[in-house]
């Protein structure tokens, strides 16, 4: 098993990068997340381990990183200190933008990954969602609806404008960009909702591609299916 | 701490009835860095004069007692408590007759003390202010008392390290013993030599120490931690002087390494140890709050400062110098840390030689190393470098605003090494 080392620093997210197959980012931050500085990694997986290729400190811990869909050397972190910030694995410096309007942590970032579409959704303890384009010059639009801290934010693979969010408050919502509203709010789950993601895969049934699963504290994965809004199958242990 | 509770109400979900609650939070048993209990050692505050340097400084013809109370008074004026409140006082000292303890009783009462406030004092050579610390942190964790005063004070214009006291005449025959009454500056050439820490090295190392000093000082970053001290000097007629110090006299802007190079060894023809990549010689004495988190949060005090782990070494005497390579490790381990997790270390600059050796053993980003100098631009009053460091990595560490880890080390003469974990809550 290979295993890359990072001292001081607990890691939050990781990503592979859609360009290049042995490369991912990972968000990290400084004891556990609770309190001090974080780290973005870049990491190249060889034959027998991995290393490092550059890596970014940042003033806060970071919990989210996400890859650009269109430039291989760009991605989106989102830190405890409210802020999204651009990094440019060609520009080693310091980040190409830094946007600071979430006023608490931003716990997810995501790309969008619908063909036609190339925007950032950000995910906040500060109970909103943003979306933003992808220079990060200013929010394009902020959600607003959660009643507790959002943990997880994602783009539909298939349906333009469209993305799910996970929240402290136990509900999942689905969100439709053009209309700027929650279209579906889900209460999927007894406790907070911590993860959700999409099937990105529409060969199964026809229903596949508006499948959603969320899991939470309360020991349960739910599957969902978005038109319906109704649990379908829930697993738990 | 906010992100906490959030993630602690993860284990106390609302409204959740249907199953069995067979999470819940406890304390974590790790025992002390991170957690936050109110038997806590912590330090509330603390200040020190400036060092003057000795036998020509500012404080060449000041009596440490008046050092003392400065410090003193000042610690408990700024933060409004009355000596009344205190359990004990304990002051490192090194070269005072008896350790000093006549001349602290005589300074408690200087600063108008009351005399049912206790004091004694300690020496465990240039680790004194420190080990006061130590003391007045045991007796607080023994229970016997809930708050005290730990300072350290040294004249060095006023007492030199003269008179070896009354030793057997046997030591000649034992090794460790004899190795005991080796010159300090004979220890920094044994390291230099045996761990092959070159002249230039040294040189550089002492560059650094006066250029963060120097940038320290013009910066004002000193200002809130030294209390000034208006004391008399007898200057060059014989006539008696009032003056008010609150600078470090011992920092030399102008320093280059050129000019370090010129100097000659002073303790061996060929070696590396000279003036310039030694400590100084200095007069100036530091004071520390110290209490029970819980009596200090009930009379309304702040936290600087949460001691985690406390270290004492015994290493070689005749290379004395490499106390903190192995006091540091110990305190580490003690505080469940590494060398990534410190954002600062005081590491004390007794000379460059050991403290490059030091700095290098342990592996640790020179960048975190004294950042805003050391003995080899303050100076090195004996007794009261301990208390000073605690002091200087305290404010430091309260400067950069956010929860870190700062460590505080010395070697120590006849082979012993201090180290101590600090903890800044940040804001």
């Amino acid at each position: 098993m290979k295993v890359f080392r990072s001292p001081a620093r607990h890691g939050y997210a990781v990503e592979a990068s859609p360009f290049v197959p042995s490369r991912s980012a990972c968000a990290a931050s400084q004891f556990y997340g609770l309190t001090g500085c974080g780290s973005l990694l870049v990491l190249d997986q060889t034959e027998t381990d991995v290393c490092l290729v550059t890596s970014w400190e940042w003033s806060d811990g970071l919990f989210d990183v996400a890859w650009s869909e269109t430039n291989e050397h760009v991605l989106v972190a989102g830190g405890g200190d409210g802020s999204l910030q651009l990094w440019d694995t060609a520009n080693h410096s310091a980040p190409l933008r830094v946007a600071k309007e979430h006023t608490q942590e931003v716990y997810s970032v995501d790309w969008s990954q619908t063909r036609g579409e190339n925007l950032i959704v950000s995910g906040s303890w500060d109970q909103t969602v943003k979306v933003w384009d992808p220079a990060l010059s200013r929010s394009l639009a902020t959600l607003r609806g959660h009643e507790g801290v959002i943990y997880s934010t994602i783009w539909s693979p298939h349906i333009p404008g469209c993305f799910a969010s996970a929240s402290g408050d136990g509900t999942l919502r689905v969100w439709d960009l053009k209309a700027a509203a929650c279209r579906l709010a889900i209460p999927a789950h007894s406790a907070e909702i911590l993860s959700c993601d999409w099937c990105k895969y529409d060969q199964f049934s026809p229903f596949s591609r508006s499948v959603l699963a969320s899991c939470s504290y309360d020991f349960t994965v739910s599957s969902l299916h978005r038109l319906v809004g109704r649990r379908f199958s829930r697993a738990s242990d | 701490m906010n992100r906490l509770k959030i993630i602690s109400g993860h284990l106390s979900p609302a409204g959740s009835t249907d199953h069995e609650r067979d999470l819940w939070g406890s304390t974590c048993g790790s025992g002390p860095a991170g957690s936050s209990g109110p038997e806590d050692v912590v330090v509330v505050h603390g200040l020190r004069t400036a060092t003057g340097r000795a036998k020509r400084g500012s404080f060449k013809n000041t009596t440490p007692d008046e050092l003392l109370s400065a410090v003193m008074t000042a610690v408990l004026k700024d933060i409004g408590l009355s000596p009344n409140q205190l359990g004990d006082v304990c002051v490192g000292n090194v070269l005072q007759p008896g350790a000093g303890a006549l001349m602290a009783r005589v300074s408690q009462f200087l600063s108008g003390f009351p005399e049912t406030v206790p004091v004694y004092t300690v020496n465990r050579q240039c680790s004194s202010g420190l080990q006061a610390l130590f003391n007045i942190a045991g007796a607080i964790r023994s229970g016997s008392i809930d708050l005290g005063l730990a300072c350290g004070v040294e004249s060095m214009s006023l007492r030199a390290m003269g008179n070896p006291g009354d030793l057997s005449s046997r030591l000649v025959d034992i090794d460790k013993a004899r190795d005991c009454i080796i010159p300090m500056g004979i220890t920094s050439e044994n390291v230099a030599e045996r761990f092959g820490v070159s002249r230039e090295k040294q040189d550089a190392f002492a560059l650094g120490s006066h250029q963060k000093a120097a940038r320290a000082q013009s910066a004002g970053r000193f200002r809130e931690e030294i209390v000034p001290v208006t004391v008399t000097m007898v200057d060059d007629r014989g006539e008696d002087r009032a003056v008010t110090v609150e600078e470090d006299e011992g920092v030399r802007p102008g320093t280059t390494l050129e000019g370090l190079a010129k100097l000659r060894p002073v303790f061996k023809p060929d070696g590396s140890t000279t003036a310039g990549n030694s400590s100084q010689v200095s007069d100036g004495a530091a004071a520390l709050l110290i209490g029970r988190r819980a009596a200090v949060k009930a009379l309304g005090l702040p936290v600087l400062g949460v001691l985690r782990a406390s270290a004492v070494v015994g290493v070689p005497p005749d290379v004395m110098g490499i106390g903190p390579a192995v006091a540091i490790p110990a305190a580490l381990e003690q505080a469940g840390l590494s060398v990534a997790d410190v954002d600062v270390f005081e590491i004390n600059e007794a000379f460059s030689s050991q403290a490059v050796y030091c700095v290098e053993k342990l592996g640790i980003p020179p960048e975190k190393v004294n950042p805003n100098g050391g003995a080899i631009a303050l100076g090195h009053p004996l007794g009261c470098t301990g208390a000073r460091q605690v002091v200087t990595l305290l404010h430091e560490l309260r400067r950069r605003g956010r929860r870190a880890y700062g460590v505080v080390s010395m070697c120590i003469g006849t082979g012993m090494g201090a180290a101590a974990v600090f903890e800044h809550p940040g804001p």
